[in-house]
């Protein structure tokens, strides 16, 4: 991937300081979220270092879907909900009131559960989020730009042929990648990426995860997820949810191997969840 | 409910279980029988209104004409200016040389009742069409006046006594030798189509109500089309939720269910008394089918951007488009089929409103096409409702003739939605 000539060039950061690399990317403080009268999350503080794989662990509705949407501020379009504590990227406050949340949402890139293309051609399914951000100056630029990203999704081969053909048309597997792709395209540093296989069926899986492993060199990667196997497979920080609190995070070894919480053990042996 | 009501596959069923599953069949019989029954009642009705509008109506599709020699002498029309010809003695001229012989004035008179009145007006555009033949002959197909059409369509009783007929034996009698003479045909009545209304059954059309119909539509689409999808966009995907919708989203509802005849009032209040626009117009007559157009589009489009799956909403917001992109480049052209057969449907039913039109006179007796949207014109439903009310016999086939168009149109727009819906719309 690396002797790509790739036209990708870093966006620039929302504010002026930028962390120093190997630093966290993410830090949350005390975020809790409330879906109405109803808390969903408690005081959640987690750094979540760049170029790594986090991955959040827990039972159905602990919460972990809920606070990975709080990262790109998706949970702003559902009108009950209500955040407060402070999340920064880059060590830039994202609820700040001058955050514009779309440039956000650019450098936050999403992948949810369900492969959503765009019943639109695979080309524009990848074109559209550069266009409407307006990051290429011509065709040939959104070209080559559309071609990178495939081919870091590892979806270019497969496609290439029929660049043109509707999104819809791919298998599963495949309409994940290009959902890769076009959350790749905007030249984000934070992928997110919400059990990004559980609609996938085992191969498609194996290929997905292949494909978190070589994009961790590339961008920070959150995922969350309900195999404990996927975790293990991909992720080198883990944090585990239950019931709307972080009890547990570290590295993925340490929690699966040794972890300090009761908790987090009867997850991971299958007592609870 | 104890298990063993319920008779294993391999098991002898008990009597009793047997009676149950008899009686569960029986059930389903009667259930998919009652069905049936309905079904075949509605359709019969439908057959029935079909059946009756097309015997009474098809005689409309026809109509007789006369072949009339009319000497067109250079005495009754000037060359130099023919519209301003004498063309009412050389009808007359025309007339006296059907029937051999000599005839009384009172005669002649009567023998020009075979021809339509309108005959005259026909000559002049005849001959000013084509100057040439003043000086000559001109031979022409003169469509024959109501009574004589119903007698050549044999829908005039011969055996009815003659003081109780329109046509007196005698006028029978020259009809007759005409139809011996070969001068009479019957052929495809173009003028229902042609031409617009008229005192006279043999030269009264359509055209003006279609014109007016299709410009009052247009109107009607014209506004309702975009207010009703700017409405549901905001509704669906803007507006907070809160008592003020909510309120907003009842009266839009109660809106859809208020008597037809109630906009037409309104719009006669308000659009005409206030606002000073000509009665009778298209424009207003498609400002209140707007009206009532709207609301139903507006619960269309409602219906078709709640069915756009969350997930398009998702992947837009989590590229990082705006709602407004989102609204505009994913969300909203994924409901327009929805939409479009919606609004389909909405104009079909506006374009068989009669009630509101009555009220802004969209009911006058209109002889020419309106040539624009402030001209006075009826409208389809209306033309029917102002022939439904006409005496002559010939009225009565062309209302089930008009209706029969009418019906035609609104197949045709139900099929176009039909078509859309199934042809653009998605599943997921």
């Amino acid at each position: 991937m690396g002797m790509l000539a790739d036209p990708m060039e870093k966006v620039k950061p929302v504010g002026d300081a930028r962390a120093a690399s190997g630093s966290n990317k993410v830090s949350t403080r005390d975020v809790s979220v409330f879906y109405g009268e109803k808390q969903a999350l408690f005081d959640v503080s987690v750094d979540i270092p760049a170029n790594q794989v986090t991955a959040f662990i827990g039972p159905s509705g602990c919460g972990k879907s809920t606070f990975l949407r709080c990262i790109n501020r998706m949970n702003d379009t559902i009108p009950i909900a209500r955040m407060t504590g402070a999340i920064t990227l880059d060590e830039i406050d994202i609820y700040d009131p001058r955050i514009d949340v779309v440039e956000l949402r650019a450098r936050v890139g999403m992948v949810f559960q369900k492969p959503n293309p765009f019943p639109k051609s695979i080309f524009e399914n990848v074109a559209y989020g550069p266009k409407i951000h307006g990051m290429t100056r011509n065709k040939s630029e959104l070209e080559a730009l559309v071609t990178s990203s495939l081919k870091r999704a590892g979806l270019w081969n497969e496609v290439k042929d029929r660049l043109h053909e509707p999104g819809t048309g791919l298998s599963g597997g495949q309409q994940q990648r290009l959902c890769i792709a076009r959350a790749i395209a905007t030249r984000p540093e934070v992928v997110l990426m919400d059990e990004p296989c559980s609609a996938l069926d085992p191969i498609a899986t194996a290929i997905v995860e292949e494909l978190i492993d070589e994009l961790r060199s590339n961008y920070t990667i959150i995922i969350v997820t309900h195999s404990m196997q996927q975790a293990a497979r991909v992720s080198q920080k883990t944090a585990f949810f239950h019931l709307g609190k972080l009890i547990e995070h570290g590295r993925t070894e340490d929690i699966f191997s040794n972890p300090r919480e009761k908790q987090t053990e009867d997850y991971i042996t299958g007592k609870i969840g | 409910m104890t298990d063993t009501a319920v008779p294993s596959p391999g098991h002898a069923p008990s009597a009793a279980a047997l009676a149950q599953r008899r009686r569960r069949y029986a059930a389903d019989r009667r259930l998919r029988a009652y069905g049936i029954i309905a079904i075949t009642f509605a359709l019969g009705l439908l057959a029935t209104l079909v059946v009756s509008l097309v015997v009474s109506g098809y005689p409309a599709f026809t109509q007789t004409f006369v072949r009339v020699d009319f000497p067109i002498s250079e005495d009754l029309v000037d060359p130099a200016d023919p519209g301003e010809g004498n063309f009412r003695k050389i009808m007359q001229e025309g007339v006296s040389t059907l029937i051999p012989g000599e005839h009384s004035p009172r005669e002649l008179r009567a023998m020009a009742g075979i021809l339509t009145d309108n005959t005259q007006f026909l000559l002049r555009d005849a001959v000013v069409a084509d100057p040439s033949v003043i000086g000559g002959t001109l031979t022409m197909k003169v469509p024959v006046s109501d009574p004589f059409d119903q007698l050549n369509k044999g829908l005039v009783d011969r055996d009815t006594p003659e003081d109780r007929r329109r046509l007196n034996d005698t006028e029978i009698g020259w009809f007759d030798a005409l139809v011996d003479e070969g001068r009479v045909s019957r052929s495809f009545n173009w003028g229902l189509f042609t031409h617009a209304d008229s005192r006279f059954p043999e030269m009264a059309g359509l055209k003006g109500a279609i014109v007016g119909s299709f410009y009052a539509l247009l109107v009607c689409f014209l506004i309702s089309f975009p207010v009703g999808i700017a409405a549901a966009v905001y509704l669906e995907e803007f507006a907070p939720k809160n008592r003020a919708t909510d309120i907003i989203e009842v009266n839009i509802n109660n809106l859809a269910a208020v008597p037809s005849i109630v906009f037409g009032l309104l719009g006669l209040a308000v659009f005409i008394q206030i606002f000073g626009l000509p009665r009778s117009a298209p424009l207003v007559g498609g400002m209140v089918l707007s009206l009532m157009t709207l609301p139903t589009i507006i619960i269309v489009t409602r219906n078709a951007l709640k069915a756009v799956p969350p997930s398009i909403r998702e992947a837009g917001y989590g590229v990082g488009a705006s709602q407004h992109q989102v609204t505009m480049h994913h969300v909203l052209p994924l409901a327009m089929p929805g939409i479009m057969t919606g609004t389909i449907i909405g104009l079909a039913q506006a374009l068989g409103e009669t009630a509101p039109l009555l009220l802004v006179g969209m009911n006058a007796f209109i002889t020419s096409p309106p040539g624009g949207l402030l001209d006075a014109s009826t409208a389809l439903p209306t033309q029917i409702f102002i022939w439904a009310d006409s005496p002559e016999r010939g009225f009565v086939s062309r209302t089930s003739a008009a209706i029969l168009v009418l019906l035609g149109f609104l197949i045709v727009m139900n099929a176009i939605a039909i078509f859309l819906r199934q042809r653009l719309e998605r599943t997921w």
